[in-house]
């Protein structure tokens, strides 16, 4: 998901050097003679892969965590809507981990594995799904966890009514589904569909209460019941939520290692959108954890003994600073799309909104995704004499009085499209000052993002800013470039750069019914390398999940679909 | 009928028609401005609904039809109090407003309060004063009048919250954290008031009753209490009505930097996502409150002026 182009960021870009400047002088816990910290070693080893510690994934000593006790957190988001099913938002991920189940949880590599399904079977066509159920579960209203749970699950996610804005495309395969006996749910696709038990994995597909969704699925907006670890005792708008624990709670995930209830008693959520309070909150110990802390804080977090810093690299595709419309001039030549992306210097562009903390991004998968081949990362890299070369061999050799280049008496340029803020991004001036040095000349239009989403459907642009895609699946790779996935009137789309690669749809569409890993692991190797060849955007740097909390907050895991924080293990040590 | 209350109808009936006229160009504005409304509604550049839901949400909501038929709609819902379901919370837009009203009224009559006390107080003192005085007081007006909301508010913050420890930094369960937002809207409405204030109170410290007064052997304070200050109010009290503006204008600041509940808020948040019926919403509460706030300014001015009454 894009992040959210709200009131609080254009707040925040406003007002962030001064407050960088005044913060630095104001805080208490670093001396002048502490050196600067280091941003924490990169987590992408020599060859391109990315390797978390297992204590991320499980829990090594579960008998180690103490009950009780209320965590304090803070976060940036109202949390507008909850029901998963309803809304794409970003909360849901960590939302939906504290109140609901899925079937299937992922393991550190990425294959599903046993939840609130037990096991499964696939038929040879590819179209069936069977799944047993475990037999133990409850809701939070008492309601049992069954075949026809499941049923209305996936009713609810694609009721038109449930206004659905993720779940029921993730699921557009499914046809309908039967209960077998009151453990057995079989599921019928209308083709076969891989990433099917991918998406069961994530939270926006989690399971509601089957009693919730036929007496008033509507109240599932505000107060949805699950069968998790934690039950949503309150949520006051604007304000914050808070959760309680369930004691009778003993159907985590295998993976985990985690057995029984969450040794937290309570959670208190509170809703900060500005970055510089959720940083003094913290640092004040007002709250225990922020689920989104501020990169501009990193060195001052890094530096208090008393707090940890934590970043995990998204699954999905990174972050891409610019999507081209390869449909229309000068776009439609894959050089000049190829030359840019070679002009862009990211490890300025890191430097500058990563604060030392981000990877910069040369391909198009984020190296956490399944499936990630970090072979091509070189294909992009930095590079502006190769950059010129490419203008040169399309012929852009001529140079105006302003320096950029023409051909036929045209200068080389382009409109690049980006959302209204109270200044534009420091990214963005940086890729415009990066194209300027090749002769390129991108003239900034500021517009709201309402009118930036109707001119990226519609197509009508040059260039476009662009975020990234999140999912825990390499299929990201066909809902971001895949050609059926060009908006149109009818159908919304996320395929940006309105890529039609007939080479690339084949790949990924076959991938789609493969469940063969070698068989995948070639298909999609080929896709990442056929993207770095036909350039739809710039990708600049990784998409990160960034944490901080105090050191009494111990055992937290992360997600192995979402890669934020799992507050099931996590446990706070005494006051001292 | 007495020509008070025939008075107070007739601005009751206009105050309708603005009303009306805030909602028709609120209405023509977000809807002119671009930007698909169901892609809005269904969160946005980020969401891949189905055209099952892109069809059922068009239908919902009549963006099937042409633009003033959803007016009509509209006007026709509004007439009978119906302010329709905001796009992005899913619940009625009185619901959304009226849970989210209180605690933008806390802020609003402490910051009200505590500004016109601010500025009585400093123009009391500063009138007629030394040259030096003077200075030093009109020269940190106009830093704090003219000082932008955000700004003024990070400064209290990382003074008074970071530094000092002496103030939370958010939240709104006790009275202390309600300080810094409060005087983040005062400060610069309190330093325009002063301005104002000393310049009313200077002349009529001029004013030859005045110099009666002294005559009579009146105390400077008695003075400037007892005579000076009702007259130099009037001004004040009239320039009250457009501090509402700047009152809800402040609380989107405020309320966003301090992690408050409140209207300004939600309005803001709003506005950036094309949330046409909440934005209305608060718009029409808007207006009405102006309307009743002007109203009050002019019977306020009347008990005090009598030469503003009309019989």
């Amino acid at each position: 998901m894009r992040p959210r182009l709200s009131f609080s960021t254009i707040l925040t870009v406003a007002a962030a050097p001064g407050v960088l400047f005044l913060a630095a002088g104001c805080n208490r816990g670093v001396s002048d003679s502490a050196a600067r910290p280091s941003a924490g070693a990169s987590e992408i080893n020599e060859a391109g892969f990315v390797k978390y510690p297992e204590s991320d994934y499980t829990q090594l000593d579960p008998a180690a965590g103490r009950s009780g006790g209320t965590l304090r957190v803070s976060t940036t988001t109202d949390t507008a809507i909850l029901d998963p099913h309803g809304v794409s938002a970003t909360y849901i991920q960590w939302f939906g981990r504290l109140v609901f189940d899925n079937l299937v949880y992922l393991d550190p590599t990425g294959v599903p594995q046993p939840w609130l399904a037990q096991s499964w079977t696939l038929s040879p066509d590819g179209r069936t799904y069977v799944f047993r159920l475990r037999r133990d579960v409850t809701f939070s209203d008492g309601s049992r966890f069954d075949a026809e749970a499941v049923r209305l699950n996936l009713e609810h996610m694609r009721d038109p009514a449930t206004r659905s804005t993720l779940a029921a495309r993730y699921i557009a395969p499914y046809v309908d589904g039967r209960v077998v006996d009151d453990f057995t749910f079989e599921a019928h696709l209308s083709q076969p569909y891989t990433p099917f038990l991918h998406v069961l994995a994530q939270s926006w597909l989690a399971m509601i209460s089957p009693k919730q969704i036929r007496e008033n699925p509507r109240s599932a907006v505000a107060a949805p019941i699950g069968s998790g670890p934690f039950i949503l005792e309150n949520y006051t708008r604007q304000k914050g939520l808070r959760f309680v624990r369930r004691s009778d709670y003993h159907w985590a995930p295998a993976v985990l290692h985690h057995e029984g209830p969450a040794f937290l008693e309570h959670i208190e959520v509170d809703i900060i959108p500005e970055a510089l309070i959720r940083y003094s909150g913290l640092a004040s110990g007002q709250y225990d954890l922020t689920l989104e802390a501020p990169p501009q804080n990193a060195v001052a977090i890094r530096a208090d003994s008393q707090l940890v810093l934590d970043r995990r690299i998204r699954s999905g595709i990174p972050n891409r600073g610019l999507a081209f419309n390869t449909e229309k001039p000068p776009f439609d030549d894959v050089r000049v799309r190829r030359a840019l992306a070679l002009a862009v210097d990211r490890e300025g562009i890191v430097q500058m909104v990563g604060f030392g903390e981000y990877q910069p991004k040369t391909d198009f998968l984020a190296a956490t995704t399944p499936y990630y081949d970090p072979s091509f990362r070189d294909a992009l890299r930095y590079d502006p004499a190769a950059a010129n070369r490419l203008l040169d061999e399309a012929g852009w050799t001529g140079r105006d009085s302003a320096g950029f280049r023409t051909k036929d008496g045209q200068r080389l340029g382009a409109e690049f499209l980006v959302s209204e803020l109270a200044t534009p991004s420091a990214v963005t001036v940086a890729i415009q000052a990066d194209a300027k040095k090749i002769g390129f000349e991108l003239r900034l239009t500021q517009l709201p993002a309402t009118q930036v989403t109707d001119r990226r459907s519609a197509g009508t642009f040059q260039a476009i800013s662009t975020g990234v895609w999140h999912t825990n699946t390499p299929d990201a790779l066909y809902i971001i470039h895949h050609s059926d996935e060009i908006s149109t009137p009818a159908h919304v789309g996320q395929n940006t750069a309105r890529l039609r690669d007939a080479v690339f749809d084949d790949l990924v569409a076959r991938a789609r019914q493969t469940s063969d890993p070698a068989a995948l692991k070639e298909l999609y190797s080929k896709a990442q390398h056929r993207l770095t060849e036909v350039v739809p955007a710039i990708p600049l740097y990784e998409n990160y999940t960034f944490i901080a909390y105090r050191k009494r907050l111990h055992g937290v895991l992360y997600d192995t679909s979402h890669n934020t924080p799992l507050l099931l293990g996590a446990w706070l040590a005494e006051d001292s | 009928m007495n020509p008070f209350f025939r008075r107070i109808l007739w601005r009751l009936i206009a105050g309708l028609g603005v009303l009306w006229g805030a909602a028709t160009l609120t209405f023509l504005t977000i809807n002119t401005t671009g930007g698909d409304p169901a892609i809005a509604i269904l969160g946005g550049g980020e969401a891949v609904p189905t055209p099952a839901v892109l069809a059922r949400v068009r239908q919902d909501y009549h963006l099937d039809q042409p633009l003033y038929q959803q007016y009509l709609i509209y006007v026709a819902k509004l007439a009978r109090g119906d302010l329709g379901e905001s796009y992005r919370l899913r619940i009625p837009v009185t619901r959304a407003i009226a849970q989210q009203l209180g605690p933008t009224v806390q802020l609003a009559v402490w910051a009200g309060l505590s500004a016109v006390t601010i500025s009585i107080l400093i123009a009391l003192l500063t009138a007629r004063r030394s040259r030096w005085v003077r200075n030093v007081s009109s020269g940190t007006e106009l830093v704090a009048s003219s000082m932008p909301g955000f700004v003024l508010g990070i400064v209290l913050l990382l003074l008074f919250s970071f530094r000092l420890h002496w103030l939370p930094a958010s939240g709104q369960n006790s009275g202390k954290a309600l300080i810094l937002p409060t005087l983040t809207l005062a400060i610069p409405m309190s330093a325009l008031l002063t301005q104002v204030l000393r310049n009313q109170l200077e002349e009529i410290l001029e004013q030859p009753f005045i110099t009666t007064a002294r005559a009579r052997g009146v105390s400077e304070a008695g003075i400037r209490l007892g005579h000076a200050l009702r007259h130099a109010l009037i001004p004040v009290v009239t320039l009250s009505g457009s501090f509402f503006g700047m009152l809800l204008g402040g609380a989107v600041i405020a309320e966003t930097l301090f992690a408050r509940q409140g209207v300004g808020r939600l309005v803001a948040d709003a506005t950036v996502n094309k949330d046409v019926p909440l934005v209305l919403g608060v718009t029409l509460l808007a207006a009405a409150v102006y309307v009743l706030v002007n109203l009050a300014v002019d019977l306020i001015n009347a008990v005090i002026d009598p030469r503003t009454r009309t019989t």
